[in-house]
């Protein structure tokens, strides 16, 4: 036992801690067993590749981290203290190094390098030593005597945070140009003092380190959980997200993504909905399959897999495509947390080895919690020669620039190593002779360049000439490359000179290329970078380049804003202007851009642009003359749109109205034919606006919600921005029986958004008509936004009775809301006669219910309890992508939750949240809230998505305090109404997602997100003559809502609401493609017989029977499918994407 | 106030008067009434307050074994506790996790509350010096101002006296002592490592008004600045101070021992840093400071103490069962100081 005081005093705490732990100590008997033979019989693997066991416990455990080292042998930090030091507990954890003398693919000798570790998180081997992130600090180990153990320990870098020890610094990696890479997580606050200045990195984000000049910069901020990195051939930088559902990102300099606090903008990964993925590595080499070179690999620890990326450039980024997993696993234990191509050629595994994953939401004592196991695997591929095992510890010069051209990333990446061991002096004078030498027109030329570029920095060496040469290459990449060589030190090319090559660079043919050029202006002190960048708008920009040219224009203000603030446009043309000006958010230069709209040198195109931006910025007269523009009759429906939605935003967000010819807007509320969305933007408007002579039109567009819905809700919320003297009417409209429930649920909203008090009065009756339990208009969200909303109805529900359904779809609502609303939450139990809900349960409950669900419940049931509307689950989770954003992506949760959490989290969604899904409680200046999670927040505005997934935009003038809130987004008593027998199957569903199984979301690219049509009258007949067509063809009255695909890819009849025809029930669905580029793909689409596949308008045939394969061409950009046929005969509907790289399903 | 006013002013008459004797050895003392000389003393609790160079201490403990020497054996039951924290500012940058640098500050205040320190020992001044035209805090209305050393002078100043003025009333009614101590000098470091003469430059500057500021309000001041070498040290030699010029190894604290005592006017034991039981006296130190850092500063806080203690909550009972560890540690280094002490005094 390596920590004597420890059960004894782990005995002490389990004494004091929750019931829970209690319970688990008292017997749960899903521990599975840690046999190395299970392990092994738990694996499925491609056809062709073999598994063994590299290294196992008692040799090593716990391992966090591992890098090779130059010698090939394996270095891991192993930490048996995770998740934290325990009072008494001696701070041992240690570095281990494994070696595998005789190459037989085993380890056969562990040395412990270094003990008395506080919870280290990274290790790699390099510069004669080792640096460990050990917590707070960055430690360089070293053995000086030759006996195998560390015995200069160094401090590099302090002032790390550990606010949650599974975001510590962790993935150290040395990059190709001899700089130390690092990452760290969203909790993480890091405040580090260099030479150079204090550097700080709130969140998550990347470092590079520069160990001989101790330079310490932040690369890009943001992500839940980066854990991986990854350099690909190019050196082009690749990150996994553990925690964020995008799977792969590309990222480079000052990128922002997720979670970065403070951002006002950010970047997406690559991969949304994909699992949560750590480490990251990119196979090369001879021994694996050649269709795996330069893929990425992931391990998916919570679903006990490592998943595979294909990455192909589209534009300055790239997209990515998952494939077939590595391996995957029966074994709940099995926890790939990081993979490493080896000396040998084969994929090394760190298996951290664990039931449970971390410690947010399960006890940091938890008995279930293994502190001794740990593996290392070693994949292989039967039929493919293993690679020698290369020399280079003791290898001359000369023979380390040779192996410089071998085709392992791991023999070329370990050569620049031992050269930057060796020095500048012993290595410059061979690497030039080698450079000198290199064939002109070689293929390889522009790489091995950028090789002997790389091997110069280890060295610290700048070499210039050759960073020029390859900045002319003909290869894109190597340009691209080059450029990211001068990033790092454009001094040492000489500042003008990296400045005229920048300022070439943003005018390259390769989008790429001007990526890098715009991130290298970053860098430098030149007076005119912003003008040089914005040579980039004269072609074509994606999202990565914009966001990187944005990013630049706000940096460097203050290079080009006083030019502006003179009058001057320091630019050129008008719309480089803009584009500077708007990046700021202030209004500068306005007449010159408001004036080159009106005479169109600014396209209408631009003209959301201008109107964001100037909502945002602008005065009343700015917007007086947008309005002018926009509400011109000859203007583009797109341009008005554009402006109408800017003007609403100046309205709500910063309450300013044009300064003059605001009831010019009228017009359009009577327009015969006006599109829908123009109309609703206009009712905002007029309502905005207080235009008292929209009132009448508005109150008749209500009454008329049985005709155009959407067009009444506009309304409506025009009459309620508008306020004054509209209370009878709503009075007199809810009362009114003769009108419908539509009609009369939203003048309940209505008068209660404006009178909550007069609104509780009206409300009763039409919640009590309101049987079915649904509350389409959000009557209950109009009381509980509000201050005196919840008293007022709890008052109001004196004495009455309510359908039980819509009590406890109140009771839900009110369970989320900002400030729990307890009282309402009785009353309305009430009022519904609801029973009191069983929501807690004892430990010996708890373990006959965790009985019972592995005894009886039963997935497949359980999934169809799940997609249950009125239980609600898949309002707000998804799984594996296919759902909406509001709760956490269930797609692996039965991997990586134990089953007691899993009924704990249903009982009390309070209790265990997940991170980035707390809730933010906003409380206005008024006294109303708004409970969500936080989307964004900058000066202007907060951003608050709620539990319906609506964002709300709340001005910050109006705010009064943001405070992150322990309760969960997910409301209490949710599965009230189920059966034991129900939640015993949901339980069970649950806990089977992500496992190996039926039940694991497949990377087949299945379409997962569809939508289902509604039955409506015209289908009557229309599908008697025109079939499945009458669905293809859009009309107005047609309603279509979001559904999402099982976990097997395919939807149910039963998940098709019945379209009611002539010929008995039907159903339609439908899906939108949306390619990156034109495309030749192929559907294979399973339906029921007499099923029909169109493409617009246009009949796809679909054979009679059984799945059928359609070639496509897809154009870039969206385009619709339609599906649709009866429904009697049963059956379900498939459709999976072939050949579909860059091909997204909207 | 004005009898109080009437004795100063008496006195400092008397003392103008002697100083106008030719050769009376109070004449130094004539601008200033007499200041009784820096003692720690029985029970005294010393909080260090500060940056890297306080952080970093706390696993070297040579400036807390230096003063436990220095104060001999007349302040049985003295004891230290480090808060340094590596690229803090005086607003607490560095000491605030998810909200604005005053959360930090306010973290510090909090953590002087629950301790009621007697000595307050200060050290800020790197990081500005460092970061100089940089924004080295992130208080959103001084950032803008950093861009100018004087105006980024001025803003250190201005946190400084607001920091310790705050700190001195957060800490209870019995503090003894105040002092601040001037950050120490850079060493200067050979190529690839960056050339730091000008950062000295800046720091004696710094020093310079750290030190009226401390005369200002009474306070101590202690030069570590000149009482190591004041920049003037050489280029790197085979025993470096630092390792990268900016941050001190076992060397550079252990000089750096030595000078805070000397620069407080406190006797140095001269053999101290060689003896065997001043070396286990030192290890016992660190040993007590690590099982602090676990105390005060644990991991995992967003899960102990922070937005999502309601889920983990439950493990923060395991904070106060490290105190009577560090009571146990630190009567070893109480025994341990003694007979230290007992072996300095042999010949």
């Amino acid at each position: 036992m390596r920590f004597p005081l420890y059960p004894s005093l782990l005995t002490l705490v389990w004494c004091l801690v929750s019931p829970l732990a209690v319970f688990a100590q008292g017997g749960l008997k899903d521990i599975p067993d840690p046999s190395v033979d299970a392990e092994l019989a738990s694996f499925k693997l491609p056809p062709g590749m073999k598994v063994n066991l590299f290294a196992s416990d008692p040799m090593i455990s716990k391992p966090v981290q591992m890098n090779w080292d130059a010698a090939g042998r394996l270095w891991l930090v192993s930490s048996p203290m995770y998740p934290m030091i325990a009072p008494g507990q001696k701070e041992d954890d240690q570095v281990l190094v494994l070696e595998d003398a005789d190459g037989d693919g085993t380890a056969d000798k562990a040395t412990s390098f270094a003990g008395g570790l506080n919870v280290p998180t990274a290790v790699v081997p390099g510069d004669g030593g080792a640096y460990v992130a050990n917590s707070t600090e960055i430690l360089f180990l070293k053995d000086t005597d030759g006996d195998g153990r560390a015995d200069l320990r160094q401090v590099v870098l302090s002032g790390f945070g550990t606010e949650d020890t599974h975001h510590l610094i962790h993935t150290f990696r040395f990059g190709p140009e001899g700089m130390l890479w690092f990452n760290q997580s969203i909790y993480i606050h890091s405040h580090v003092e260099t030479p150079y200045g204090v550097r700080r990195l709130l969140g998550g984000g990347m470092w590079h380190f520069r160990p001989e000049t101790r330079r310490l910069e932040v690369f890009m901020k943001g992500l839940v959980n980066p854990w991986g990195h990854v350099f690909d051939h190019w050196g082009q930088s690749f990150m996994s997200d553990g925690a964020g559902f995008q799977g792969m990102h590309f990222v480079f300099p000052r990128s922002v993504f997720m979670t970065s606090p403070g951002a006002t903008r950010i970047l997406a990964g690559m991969n949304p909905g994909q699992p949560k993925h750590c480490s990251l590595e990119m196979p090369s080499g001879r021994h694996v399959p050649e269709d795996w070179v330069g893929t990425l690999i992931a391990p998916d620890f919570r679903g006990n897999r490592i998943n595979r990326f294909r990455l192909a450039e589209s534009g300055s980024q790239y997209t990515s495509t998952q494939v077939e997993d590595v391996i995957a696993s029966t074994h709940r234990a099995f926890r790939p947390i990081d993979v490493k191509m080896g000396p040998d050629g084969a994929i090394y595994v760190a298996d951290w080895y664990n039931p449970i994953i971390q410690h947010g939401e399960v006890d940091f004592r938890d008995e279930r919690r293994d502190h001794v196991h740990g593996r290392i695997w070693r994949l292989s591929f039967e039929g493919r020669p293993l690679v020698e095992r290369p020399k280079i510890v003791g290898q001359p010069v000369e023979g380390l620039l040779a192996l410089l051209d071998a085709p392992e990333e791991w023999t070329r990446h370990f050569a620049r190593q031992e050269l930057r061991l060796r020095g500048a002096e012993a290595v410059m004078p061979a690497l030039e002779k080698r450079v000198t030498e290199l064939p002109a027109g070689a293929p390889d030329r522009a790489h091995q360049l950028l090789d002997a570029i790389w091997t110069a920095q280890g060295v610290n060496q700048f070499p210039a000439a050759w960073v020029r040469e390859l900045a002319a290459s003909t290869d894109h990449r190597a340009r691209a490359a080059a450029l990211r060589a001068v990033y790092y030190e454009p001094d040492r090319l000489g500042a003008d000179d990296a400045f005229a090559m920048a300022e070439r660079a943003v005018k390259d043919p390769h989008p790429q290329v001007r990526l890098w050029g715009v991130s290298l202006l970053a860098q430098l002190d030149h007076p005119d970078t912003v003008k040089a960048a914005l040579a980039c708008l004269d072609q074509e920009r994606d999202e990565y380049l914009d966001f990187a040219l944005w990013s630049l224009c706000r940096e460097h203000a203050a290079r080009w804003i006083p030019a502006v603030e003179k009058g001057n446009n320091p630019f050129g043309s008008v719309g480089a202007l803009l584009f500077a000006v708007r990046s700021t958010d202030r209004p500068l230069a306005t007449d010159v851009i408001l004036s080159s709209l009106d005479t169109g040198e600014i396209s209408e195109a631009a003209a959301g642009d201008v109107a964001t931006w100037l909502a945002k910025a602008g005065d009343a007269g700015h917007l007086a003359r947008l309005l002018a523009w926009a509400n011109d009759d000859g203007r583009s429906p797109a341009a008005m749109r554009a402006v109408f939605t800017a003007l609403a935003d100046a309205a709500k967000l910063r309450r300013i109205i044009p300064s003059e010819g605001a009831e010019s807007i009228l017009k359009r509320l009577s327009q015969p034919g006006l599109d829908t969305e123009t109309y609703q933007l206009a009712a905002q408007l007029s309502g905005e606006w207080k235009l008292e002579a929209a009132r009448a039109p508005l109150e008749q567009v209500l009454l008329a919600a049985d005709k155009d819905e959407a067009r009444a809700r506009a309304a409506m919320a025009g009459l309620v921005a508008m306020g004054g003297p509209g209370g009878a009417f709503f009075d007199r409209t809810a009362t009114d029986h003769a009108s419908s429930l539509r009609v009369r649920s939203l003048a309940v909203v209505g008068r209660t958004s404006q009178a909550p008090n007069a609104g509780a009065k009206i409300a009763i009756a039409v919640l009590q008509d309101m049987t079915d339990g649904k509350d389409p208009f959000g009557v209950f969200d109009t009381f509980l936004r509000s201050k005196a909303g919840p008293e007022a109805l709890r008052q109001a529900l004196q004495g009455v009775k309510l359908p039980r359904e819509i009590a406890l779809t109140g009771m839900k609502k009110a369970g989320t809301a900002p400030g729990k609303p307890e009282a309402l939450v009785e009353a309305l139990r009430i009022a519904g006669d609801v029973q009191p809900m069983k929501a807690q349960l004892t430990p010996e409950e708890l373990v006959a219910m965790v009985g019972r669900i592995a005894k009886q419940g039963n997935a497949a049931r359980g999934e169809s309890v799940f997609r249950r509307a009125q239980l609600q689950c898949t309002v707000c989770h998804a799984i594996g992508g296919s759902g909406p954003l509001i709760g956490p992506d269930l797609v692996s949760i039965g991997a990586s939750a134990p089953v007691d959490y899993l009924i704990e989290s249903l009982l009390e969604p309070g209790k265990k949240i997940k991170e980035g899904y707390h809730t933010t409680v906003v409380t206005l200046k008024n006294g109303n809230a708004y409970a969500g999670s936080l989307v964004r927040e900058d000066a202007a505005e907060a951003v608050v998505r709620d539990a319906a997934g609506v964002e709300q935009r709340i001005p910050k003038t109006d705010i009064a305090s943001l405070q992150i809130s322990p309760v969960s987004l997910m409301p209490p008593g949710l599965t009230a109404a189920l059966r034991e027998d129900e939640f015993v199957d949901l339980v069970r569903f649950l806990s089977e997602l992500g496992k190996e199984g039926p039940f694991k979301v497949a990377p087949t690219a299945f379409v997962r997100s569809w939508q289902v049509l509604e039955s409506n009258d015209r289908f009557f007949d229309a599908t008697w003559h025109a079939g499945a067509g009458a669905f293809a063809v859009a009309e107005k009255q047609d309603v279509w809502r979001p559904v999402w695909s099982r976990v097997a890819g395919d939807l149910l009849m039963e998940d098709l609401p019945d379209v009611r025809s002539r010929r008995g029930n039907w159903g339609g669905i439908r899906f939108t493609l949306d390619a990156s580029k034109s495309a030749n793909i192929r559907l294979k689409v399973t339906a029921p017989a007499e099923w029909q596949l169109f493409r617009g308008n246009d009949e796809l045939g679909l054979p009679k029977e059984g799945p059928g394969e359609v070639a496509v061409s897809l154009t870039k950009g969206s385009q619709v499918f339609v599906l649709g046929g009866p429904k009697q005969g049963g059956g379900h509907v498939q459709v999976e994407l072939i050949g579909a790289e860059g091909v997204t399903v909207k | 106030m004005i009898p109080a006013l009437h004795r100063v002013c008496r006195r400092s008459l008397i003392l103008a008067a002697l100083s106008l004797i030719p050769g009376n050895p109070q004449r130094v003392m004539a601008e200033t009434p007499p200041v009784p000389p820096f003692t720690l003393q029985k029970g005294d609790l010393v909080t260090l307050v500060g940056e890297t160079f306080v952080e970093r201490e706390y696993t070297f403990g040579q400036l807390e074994t230096a003063l436990t020497l220095a104060a001999g054996d007349k302040a049985p039951g003295l004891r230290f506790r480090n808060l340094g924290w590596s690229g803090d500012s005086v607003f607490g940058d560095a000491r605030s996790y998810f909200g604005p640098p005053q959360e930090g500050f306010d973290r510090l205040m909090k953590t002087l509350g629950d301790l009621q320190p007697t000595v307050l020992v200060f050290c800020y001044g790197t990081v500005p010096v460092i970061s100089e035209g940089q924004p080295w805090t992130e208080v959103p209305d001084l950032a803008a101002r950093l861009g100018d050393p004087e105006a980024g002078l001025a803003v250190f100043l201005e946190g400084y006296e607001r920091l310790v003025l705050a700190a001195k009333a957060a800490s209870g009614s019995g503090i003894r002592e105040i002092v601040l101590v001037s950050p120490p000098p850079l060493e200067r470091v050979a190529p690839p490592l960056p050339d730091l003469t000008g950062h000295n430059v800046r720091l004696a500057v710094y020093r310079d008004a750290i030190r009226d500021l401390a005369k200002k309000h009474g306070w101590r001041f202690a030069d570590l600045f000149d009482a190591m070498g004041g920049g003037k040290t050489p280029v790197q030699e085979s025993t470096p101070l630092t390792d990268d010029g900016i941050h001190f190894g076992q060397a550079g604290y252990a000089l750096a021992g030595s000078a805070l005592v000397k620069s407080l006017g406190l006797a140095v034991p001269t053999r101290a840093g060689t003896e065997a039981p001043v070396e286990a006296l030192r290890q016992a130190v660190v040993k007590k400071n690590r099982l602090f850092f676990h105390r005060w500063r644990p991991a995992n806080e967003t899960y102990l103490f922070l937005f999502r203690k309601h889920e983990q909550g439950q493990n923060a009972k395991e904070m106060p069962m490290f105190d009577p560890l560090i009571a146990a540690e630190e009567e070893k280094v109480a025994a341990l100081a003694a007979t230290a002490l007992e072996r300095l005094k042999q010949p």
